[in-house]
């Protein structure tokens, strides 16, 4: 398993937002968390990279104990993108990616030429080579996440966790940045768990979704399945079906 | 983090090594004795080994006994209240920051009232006051991050009230004393918390040398960490920065730094606010480029400003902090408006 949660609790002061979740991830599969605002989503997202701390429970990545980890050798492990990421005032989009690989090269050291050029291969990809000298702050919604996504790729980790890394798209610009993602799983071997908040995009991109409910795992297992549960429209209180269109399942909310 | 064009930087660090040069040739040659530049100049190739000083022995000790450690101090202080003050902005991300932010200059100012004070007649200040500065210094910033920086829950702003709190105890307790002591000792802790670096001698340069030094190359070294700071405390942890270790050397030597020459030279304000900024409209956001350039510019600055201090209403000196504002701030106003002349 490239990523295993065991048991996970998460307490914030004397409220328990995660209670005793317990999931895998294959190594070379995508697996996303939904449900409702408040589910826990982002606590477990961010215990899974050592950023929360975990009140019980235990997750390993690559078989290590995350939180056993100093900050450089997680870095090596996993990278993360956040649901708002902080970028830097000033930031050219080159920078800004190239601290992707903070972890190899140390502070105290400059980037490597063998690190410059991963940055350029990762720039390459994501189509970004254009804008490599531009401020990242002054890129529209779309590009912006897609130069964070870069910038964890570049990080050169077998496992990416991304919380909401859509939030703030369009239609197209969402399935642009997670069709860009697919390629770099399918090509690079990687791992990804992921939140997301648009259903029918989760059930479209997982190998395998993990429903939230108040802290705890409703169900999981094969997209279509969850999708099709009524127990998907226990955990948001709310109707919710699921319609084939052109053979493409689409998760429409009926108001009742 | 801005790559600003390097030749831009490159023009940016000619006329910062060239303002040094300038500060160090001024702070030698100016004064009630004028000396002619070149004769300086010849005289501190001299110490190089290189040529022979055409100065009198009388201009010698000028230069040598009485300006010398004044300019090296001013060096010194000028490089490390900028450093700390670029440090500090990294550090808590904020622009607005300065090195007296965790309290080191109400601590270092209860230190020296206690010192002032305590003979209220005697006509110099003891000479352990910059001692007793040191401590009061350096022991606020250890408080305020008792307090406020260490634990699961500590941040940057947690730090930066418990700096607000204990500077108000220190200086509430500064004010007492202050209030219970005789006018002329008032006097004298008035004329110290405005900085000056009249007292400076050979002794208070290698009194402070050492820990400026090693702060400074640590703040410098520190750039890089600095930047990876700038993702915010969650991201810059997920690419690999050991952020606790990182915040807790930065702010130990910038402190430190600060304490030992604060408890010197006094509150020298200004400096450390406005020289990175300055830094930072000309060559970008990365602290890779704003720390060593404000070692060399805040140095340059410092120096300058004093020798506009002590001369302008010689034989009376001007509170060196009224020079420093008085200078920077039209200085910033000016970068500031031409950038933004080129920005829009």
């Amino acid at each position: 398993m490239s990523i295993s949660v065991e048991h996970l609790t998460i307490r914030y002061g004397s409220t328990t937002v995660v209670e005793d979740v317990s999931f895998a991830v294959p190594a070379g599969s995508w697996t996303t968390l939904i449900g409702p605002n408040g589910a826990g989503k982002t606590s477990i997202v961010s215990a899974v990279v050592g950023l929360q701390r975990v009140a019980e429970g235990i997750v390993r990545i690559e078989g290590y104990d995350i939180h056993e980890l100093s900050e450089r050798t997680r870095a090596g492990l996993a990278a993360y993108v956040p649901q708002r990421p902080v970028i830097p005032v000033g930031s050219t989009v080159a920078d800004y990616v190239t601290l992707g690989r903070t972890a190899s090269h140390g502070v105290l050291r400059a980037p490597s030429p063998t690190d410059r050029e991963i940055v350029d291969g990762v720039l390459e990809r994501t189509g970004l080579d254009a804008f490599r000298h531009r401020e990242v702050g002054s890129l529209s919604g779309g590009e912006r996440q897609r130069v964070v996504l870069a910038r964890t790729l570049a990080q050169g980790t077998r496992v990416i966790v991304l919380d909401e890394p859509t939030a703030g798209l369009d239609v197209r610009h969402q399935l642009d940045l997670l069709d860009l993602l697919r390629k770099e799983v399918v090509e690079c071997q990687l791992t990804v768990l992921a939140t997301l908040h648009d259903l029918t995009t989760a059930s479209h991109y997982a190998d395998q979704l993990v429903l939230l409910s108040a802290g705890r795992i409703a169900m999981s297992g094969n997209p279509a399945d969850v999708v099709r549960s009524p127990v998907l429209s226990e955990s948001y209180g709310m109707s919710l079906r699921v319609v084939n269109v052109e053979g493409q399942d689409v998760v429409v909310p009926l108001r009742s | 983090m801005t790559t600003a064009p390097s030749r831009r930087v490159m023009l940016v660090w000619v006329g910062a090594l060239t303002s040094l040069l300038l500060a160090v040739v001024c702070g030698l040659a100016v004064g009630p004795t004028p000396i002619a530049p070149g004769r300086v100049l010849t005289s501190l190739l001299s110490h190089f080994g290189i040529g022979h000083s055409s100065l009198s022995s009388f201009d010698q000790t000028v230069v040598w006994e009485l300006r010398g450690p004044r300019m090296v101090l001013g060096l010194l202080a000028g490089a490390m209240l900028s450093v700390a003050g670029g440090t500090y902005q990294g550090v808590f991300r904020n622009p607005l920051a300065d090195p007296y932010l965790l309290g080191v200059a109400a601590g270092a100012g209860l230190g020296a009232t206690l010192a002032l004070v305590h003979d209220g007649n005697a006509v110099n200040a003891p000479t352990w006051t910059p001692l007793i500065a040191f401590v009061g210094a350096s022991s606020a910033v250890v408080m305020t991050w008792l307090i406020g920086g260490r634990g699961q829950r500590a941040t940057t702003a947690t730090l930066v009230l418990a700096g607000v709190a204990v500077a108000s105890l220190f200086t509430s307790a500064q004010t007492f004393l202050q209030q219970q002591a005789s006018a002329q000792s008032i006097a004298r802790v008035y004329i110290w918390l405005l900085g000056s670096l009249a007292g400076a001698s050979w002794s208070s340069v290698t009194l402070v040398l050492p820990y400026v030094a090693v702060c400074i190359a640590v703040c410098v070294v520190a750039g890089r960490a600095l930047d990876v700071l700038s993702l915010g405390d969650d991201e810059a942890r997920s690419v690999g920065l050991s952020v606790r270790r990182v915040r807790l050397v930065v702010i130990a030597a910038s402190s430190l730094g600060t304490a030992a020459i604060v408890s010197v030279v006094g509150l020298i304000g200004f400096v450390g606010i406005i020289v990175p900024h300055v830094i930072r409209l000309l060559v970008g956001t990365s602290y890779r480029r704003i720390l060593p350039l404000s070692v060399v510019v805040g140095a340059s600055f410092l120096v300058l400003a004093d020798t506009v201090a002590r001369t302008a209403l010689a034989p009376s000196e001007l509170p060196l902090g009224v020079v420093t504002a008085a200078i920077g701030a039209p200085v910033f106003v000016l970068i500031l408006s031409v950038r933004r002349g080129l920005t829009s």
